[in-house]
């Protein structure tokens, strides 16, 4: 495993991760067409990014409310790298709070998800209510006779754990750790809000299954790779085989008016023989010979009032919402460092399904995640992004595609959306 | 069962709590407002020995989370406290403390 070894190797090993403290962050000429190396290697800019992205005014994924239904269901979840605690409070409230003690800086909720009545750090068993309150400070009045204990002055109510801004939105959660980030339908905008509903609007929504893998890669790839519809058939050699997307079939990039979120939207052929016939003499990836062992794996069942049978939604910073034919998932970045981050998958369906269309969905997931028939694709193509620009002397990407235009775009063999999220990126960041 | 002898009358003074244990029942004995109470000495919460806290107003405080508990009745009085702790009757006959275990 030669190269995995190599890329999640000690930070520091290799030149671009030296950058002196005086290293002028310049973006190079050719504005947009030209992507910096320093974006993903850098430690200060990732540094600053947590600053001003991650902790700055955005809303980010923190959980679906159906997997905290009930009062005292929690979820331990990330802002960024940042570890916090959602709960739904004993008045049915969603809360968001950082998990670290007020005390001594423990993360204390160590369970993935569960019931309880309060939280207890470990340490010193302080305890916290539902909505992030301190509780209680064990020997607060010292011990009888010995003396000790807080000073007179303490007040639990100034040190209770320190709390996010919630914002709901058909059923999934956001948090923020500004105030000054607008309401969540605006911060989406009406383009991203549209696709957004199709998945979740008035849907209860049944909780199929989690993974969870370390991607070796700089978190921004992971956007960059769901507005770049030009690596579709190419890398996925499965979605041509299997006549899922060819590059003549109907396809869209949407992106907001900042920006900064996305979707990359495909309708799938209604004849998948007569379109993979017209395009297989183009693509080297196309093999004739090869056949799905079960028909049923790619069956779309029509269910969404959408002209779309795939739509992959990047939300700015840190969510990916995936509606693939009939599979369901949400994926959840925490980034970890400028080398790696963490993927948090969720799978689901909604309550409405009958056990056949779960298994549907469960066959259908197959897909995706961390090993699946097109996401592990990717999740090789952005560690081997990672790989060459933090070990070369070279120190920029090109983004041409399509010229100069951001944002929205029809053309597949295009960068447009790319490039409008780094001019969002570059305002952001002060770049 | 029945009445065990626990303490001289003189062991508490007021606000002052004790731990006893009589017949392998760990028991919190307090003195309040110069009347006596009993109450089973483990905090209902948390593992926490209700003598080891504070006598005040009619109430224990536990020294673990700060949950209150009514001396006369066992009722809880604030989060994170929300079952009642078992109280025992109490009395003094000649200079002594007695509590009944009862069932």
């Amino acid at each position: 495993m030669f190269s995995v070894n190599t890329v999640i190797g000690q930070p520091g090993s290799f030149a671009k991760e030296r950058l002196d403290e005086s290293h002028e962050y310049k973006w190079p000429e050719g504005g947009l067409q030209y992507i910096p190396d320093w974006v993903y290697t850098s430690p200060e800019i990732y540094q600053r990014e947590i600053r001003r992205i991650f902790h700055g005014p955005t809303w980010n994924f923190v959980a679906l409310e159906a997997e905290i239904p009930n009062p005292g269901d929690f979820k331990r979840s990330y802002v960024g790298p940042t570890p916090v605690v959602v709960t739904r409070d004993s008045d049915g409230a969603v809360r968001v709070f950082e998990n670290r003690c007020a005390h001594r800086g423990a993360e204390f909720c160590r369970t993935q998800r569960g019931n309880v009545k309060e939280f207890v750090c470990p340490y010193h068993q302080w305890s916290y209510d539902l909505q992030g309150n301190l509780q209680g400070v064990p020997f607060k009045r010292g011990v009888k006779g010995e003396g000790g204990g807080m000073p007179k002055d303490f007040r639990n109510e100034d040190h209770g754990l320190l709390k996010l801004d919630v914002s709901t939105l058909h059923g999934v959660v956001f948090a923020s750790f500004s105030k000054d980030v607008e309401p969540i339908e605006q911060y989406l905008g009406p383009r991203i809000l549209k696709d957004f509903e199709v998945v979740f609007k008035e849907r209860r929504l049944r909780i199929l299954g989690y993974y969870r893998n370390e991607l070796p890669g700089n978190w921004k790839l992971y956007h960059e790779n769901l507005k770049d519809p030009y690596h579709a058939t190419l890398l996925h050699s499965f979605l041509v085989t299997f006549g899922l997307m060819v590059a003549g079939s109907k396809n869209g990039m949407i992106a907001d008016a900042t920006g900064r979120h996305g979707t990359l939207a495909s309708a799938k052929p209604e004849d998948v023989a007569a379109a993979v016939g017209a395009v297989k003499g183009e693509m080297r990836a196309y093999r004739e010979d090869f056949k799905l062992a079960d028909g049923r794996f790619l069956q779309y069942v029509r269910e969404f009032d959408s002209p779309w049978s795939v739509t992959m939604q990047t939300i700015w910073p840190n969510l990916i919402v995936q509606r693939e034919l009939n599979t369901l998932g949400i994926r959840h970045i925490v980034p970890n460092g400028p080398h790696s981050m963490i993927m948090l998958w969720t799978m689901f369906g909604y309550e409405t399904d009958d056990e056949e269309m779960v298994r549907h969905r469960l066959r259908q997931g197959n897909l995706m995640g961390p090993s699946g028939f097109l996401g592990l694709e990717d999740n090789e193509a952005i560690k081997f992004v990672q790989e060459g620009v933090r070990r070369s002397p070279s120190d920029r990407g090109v983004v041409k595609l399509g010229g100069d235009t951001q944002g929205s775009t029809n053309a597949v063999i295009d960068e447009a959306a790319i490039r409008g999220m780094y001019a969002y990126y570059r305002r952001t960041m002060g770049l | 069962m029945g009445w065990h002898e626990v303490a001289g009358a003189d062991a508490l003074r007021d606000g002052e709590a004790i731990g006893v244990t009589v017949d392998g029942h760990p028991i919190a004995l307090c003195r309040s407002g110069g009347e006596l109470h009993a109450l089973h000495n483990m905090c209902t919460h948390q593992f926490a020995l209700l003598s080891d806290g504070y006598v005040e107003d009619g109430c224990i405080e536990c020294p673990l989370h700060q949950g209150r508990f009514d001396l006369r009745t066992g009722a809880p009085l604030c989060a994170p406290v929300t079952e009642p702790v078992r109280i025992y009757a109490v009395k003094t006959e000649d200079g002594k403390v007695y509590v009944e275990l009862g069932d």
